[in-house]
C-alpha cells in the first residue's frame, strides 16, 4: 500500500466520524468544514513524524 | 500434523498473557498477521521473524494514525466551531447589526421600500386577483363599493383611515364593506347554485 492508498483509506475508514462530528457545525458551514477536515488529515499524516513502532517480540517478552 | 498445531497451542499458551494485550490481539485478528506468526512458530527462521515484525510495525504504525486522526477532527471541528462563533459574533454584516431605535431591531428592518408605496396604489384589487368568477363578481358591485374593499384587502387600510379620505364615517364604511361581501357571496353562491342546476 501506497502512502497516499493509506492516506484515502484512513479517511474513507473515518467518513462516518468526520459526517458525525459536521452535525456540531452550524448548516451552512458543513461543506466548507468538512473539506478543511479533508486537506487537515492529508497534511498532517504527510508531515507528523509518528513513533518508532516497537518490535513485536519486545511484547512477548 | 498435529505436532504442528500442539506447537501453536505451546506458543499460545506461553504467552497467553501478553496476546491479551490489546495492541498484539488487535495484531492477531486480522488472518494474514495470524498466519504469518504460525509460520514462524513453525518454522523459526529470522526471516519468519522478521516478517512478522515487519506486519506488526505496519499494524502498530496504522493503529497510531488512526488514534491521531481520531483526535485530530474532534479537536479541530471543536476548534473550527470556536472560531465560527467568534466570527459571527465580531464581524456582524453591517445590516444585521442593532440599530440605535432599538437593540432587537436589526438596521436592514428601518431601510425603507420607495417602491412599495408606488407598487400598491397603481394596482387595485382587480389586478390581484386570478380567479375569473371573483373578478366577475366584483365587477357587479357598485364603483364605491369596489373602493372600499380594495383599500380594506389590498391597501390594507383601517376603517378610520377609509373614513378619512371618503369624508364619511367608519360605521358608513363598516356598513358598505358588509354590504358588499353579502353582495359578493350571494352572487358566488347563486352561481354555485345555477352550475349545479344544469348538471
Amino acid at each position: 500500500m501506497t502512502k497516499n492508498e493509506e492516506i484515502i483509506s484512513i479517511i474513507n475508514d473515518f467518513q462516518p466520524k468526520i459526517k458525525k462530528s459536521l452535525r456540531e457545525t452550524s448548516f451552512q458551514d458543513r461543506e466548507d468544514l468538512e473539506q478543511e477536515i479533508n486537506t487537515k488529515i492529508i497534511e498532517k499524516l504527510n508531515t507528523v513524524k509518528f513513533r518508532e513502532s516497537p518490535s513485536f517480540w519486545s511484547f512477548l517478552k | 500434523m498435529k505436532r504442528n498445531e500442539e506447537k501453536i497451542a505451546e506458543f499460545f499458551l506461553k504467552y497467553r498473557d501478553k496476546v491479551q494485550n490489546p495492541i498484539i490481539k488487535g495484531f492477531l485478528a486480522n488472518e494474514d498477521n495470524l498466519s504469518l506468526l504460525k509460520k514462524y512458530i513453525l518454522n523459526p527462521t529470522d526471516a519468519n521473524k522478521s516478517k512478522v515484525d515487519k506486519a506488526f510495525k505496519q499494524h502498530y504504525n496504522r493503529v497510531l494514525k488512526i488514534k491521531y486522526v481520531s483526535n485530530l477532527i474532534y479537536f479541530f471541528t471543536m476548534d473550527y466551531n470556536i472560531k465560527r462563533r467568534k466570527e459571527n459574533d465580531t464581524v456582524l454584516l453591517i445590516l444585521d447589526k442593532s440599530s440605535e431605535y432599538d437593540a432587537r431591531t436589526p438596521l436592514k428592518d428601518l431601510i425603507e421600500d420607495k417602491n412599495e408605496e408606488k407598487h400598491t396604489l397603481n394596482r387595485n384589487l382587480l389586478d390581484d386577483i386570478e380567479s375569473e368568477r371573483l373578478i366577475k363578481a366584483l365587477q357587479t358591485l357598485t364603483e364605491k363599493q369596489l373602493l372600499i374593499l380594495d383599500l380594506i384587502y389590498h391597501k390594507q387600510l383601517t376603517l378610520k383611515e377609509i373614513s378619512e379620505i371618503l369624508k364619511t364615517t367608519p360605521q358608513n364604511i363598516s356598513n358598505l364593506h358588509r354590504k358588499s361581501l353579502k353582495k359578493l357571496n350571494q352572487i358566488l353562491s347563486e352561481e354555485v347554485q345555477s352550475k349545479y342546476d344544469k348538471e
